[in-house]
């Protein structure tokens, strides 16, 4: 078999990262520059901020990339980077220094959409994964939920009505003094935490279809707060516990739900989120007694990585799917 | 040495091929389109049209800035992939050097505008006195009335009767300059008023035959002024 090796670039957020990836399997070089501590002081990510970084940083993660590869700049044979969705200004200078990248050595330029790349994570990693299958795709832009009838083949079957998961998560992380990213400063007091003594809503659970809405119980969590705080019985810990538990459960609940209705042996998660450690283990649980199977990325992969991208490219690649040199980012979403 | 000239900086999205002082080709465009989609088409319909590759290039030229700073990265990101994937070395030219290039074998005093938002203009002073640009001043953002009361302070101690503002800093305050500075401004027509990317190659030239390159890691763009939030948290370059 031939071997396809490809370079992949992204920079849609608050990483800047490279890597190259063998027949979108393979992970020879991954690379990845994080601004996270430079956000932190913002209390978020601030656009302009992360597009500086990213133009200071592309070329030597790139170069790093091949060196960590052992492999010369021409020895590859594409070139893949994130064009959607994310930060406009943070797409563009990935972007640019791609098309430029990849018309400098002659080879052939591919556009992967980031949520695309996020799903391919699951691949990178587990060979074997049965069709079809339900995938969770929740990050701090997105929350959907998709029915994959093989690898890059998706339909979607519902998403966010507002605030992304990880959005809610970064949000009352603030809200609760706790920092950011959200995420995980709301896992690290959770643990701390009792949920169940304090009660937030499940949102959208008693819905047949596959929509979500977290702005609704982001805002019941801060009401309750204030409440319990005038009555001078706030405790952060159970509070970061039932909220961490509240949009749990809806996430995982739905998505068991999708695999039922539509017979999927597998279930996949991808995104940011999907490191987070109660949905890990409710998913595992839930999967196992429904007799699904479950996969997820390990920890370095569901956050932002550029071999997700690479690796997706290759399904472009092996059907000719290249993109023009005029080729521009998108800061929404493609369909999926 | 074949130069190939990239300025994404202003609304201008310019492309030169020069041969060492001599323009081959250059491309102008002054329109609405965004430079990340027309940028690299561009370079290939240079390189296609004037029979080159980028191995016979012996250098990119960029301008760095001061300018939009998104237009700064699409120019920059395009240079730096260029040169890495050529091996061809990169020079940065600052955006207000190429403006101020555009006047030669001038007694005037020469200060380049350009538009920064916020009723703030981008300025540099220069002479011109010789083909090339003599720099006197650093980099600033000021509002055109700062810039105006400078310029005319400077020219007033260099001696220099007149003054040529130029740069799309000019347009928007055209009038409140005509004003203040009457019959000692002078300015160019309108082909010498925005940045040519044939100048920036020219400059760039000048450098490149000293072998005074840029490291392409470590080049940056010159934004002049800080990130909305970080001078909000009141703080130096991160
Ligand atoms: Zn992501």
């Amino acid at each position: 078999m031939k071997e396809t090796l490809i370079l992949g670039i992204e920079s849609s957020c608050d990483e800047t990262a490279a890597a190259i990836v063998k027949n979108g399997r393979e992970v020879l070089a991954s690379v990845i520059n994080s601004q996270i501590s430079i956000h932190q002081q913002f209390g978020g990510v601030v656009p302009e901020v992360a597009s500086r970084k990213h133009i200071e940083n592309i070329a030597s993660v790139v170069e790093t990339a091949f060196l960590e590869a052992g492999l010369r700049h021409d020895e590859i044979d594409a070139v893949a980077v994130t064009n959607r969705p994310g930060l406009i200004g943070a797409l563009l200078v990935g972007l640019s220094f791609a098309k430029a990248f990849a018309y400098g050595l002659g080879k052939p330029l591919i556009a992967v959409d980031h949520l695309q790349g996020h799903i391919w994570a699951n691949f990178l990693e587990h060979p074997d994964i049965s069709f079809p299958a339900i995938c969770l795709v929740v990050s701090g832009g997105h929350t959907s939920l998709l029915l994959m009838e093989g690898p890059g083949q998706s339909r979607l079957l519902g998403e966010t009505r507002d605030d992304a998961a990880g959005e809610a998560f970064d949000k009352v992380a603030r809200f609760l003094g706790l920092g950011y990213p959200g995420g995980p400063a709301i896992q690290k007091a959770a643990q701390q935490g009792t949920a169940g003594i304090y009660n937030l809503p499940r949102v959208f659970l008693d819905r047949e279809d596959y929509e979500f809405s977290f702005s609704g119980l982001k805002t019941a969590a801060m009401n309750l707060w204030i409440k319990q705080s005038r009555k001078g019985e706030a405790r952060v810990e159970d509070m970061a516990a039932e909220f961490q538990a509240a949009l749990v459960e809806v996430l995982v609940e739905k998505t068991i739900r999708a695999a039922k209705e539509y017979k999927a042996p597998s279930i996949l998660m991808a995104g940011g989120v999907a490191a987070n450690q109660l949905l890990r283990q409710l998913m595992t649980i839930r999967a196992q007694q429904e007799g699904r199977q479950l996969f997820y990325p390990s920890l370095g992969l569901c956050t932002d990585n550029a071999a997700m991208i690479a690796g997706k490219a290759y399904l472009d690649y092996v059907a000719d799917n290249f993109a023009p040199l005029h080729v521009n980012a998108h800061p929404g979403q493609n369909s999926l | 040495m074949y130069i190939l000239a990239i300025d994404s900086a202003t609304p201008v999205a310019g492309l030169a091929l020069l041969n060492d002082e001599k323009v081959i080709r250059e491309d102008f465009i002054n329109f609405k389109k965004t430079h990340s989609e027309t940028l690299m088409p561009g370079v290939d319909r240079i390189m296609h049209d004037c029979e080159l590759t980028l191995d016979q290039l012996g250098a990119i030229a960029v301008t760095i800035g001061p300018g939009s700073f998104t237009g700064l990265r699409i120019g920059l990101a395009a240079a730096k992939g260029l040169s890495m994937s050529s091996g061809k070395p990169l020079i940065g030219i600052s955006t207000l050097d190429v403006l101020a290039g555009n006047l030669v074998f001038s007694d005037n005093l020469v200060c380049p505008l350009l538009n920064a938002r916020k009723q703030e203009v981008y300025t540099a002073f220069y002479e011109a006195g010789g083909a090339y640009p003599r720099r006197l001043t650093q980099d600033m953002a000021c509002s055109p009335q700062e810039a105006a009361a400078r310029a005319r302070e400077l020219a007033h101690r260099l001696g220099k009767p007149n003054i040529t503002l130029l740069g799309d800093g000019f347009y928007p305050y055209e009038e409140y300059y005509r004003e203040y500075f009457r019959e000692d401004l002078q300015i160019v027509p309108g082909p010498l008023m925005l940045p040519r990317a044939a100048v920036l190659g020219s400059l760039a030239w000048q450098r490149a035959r000293q072998n005074d390159f840029d490291d392409t890691f470590a080049l940056r763009p010159v934004y002049v002024r800080l990130s909305e939030a970080e001078y909000r948290l009141g703080k130096g370059a991160l």
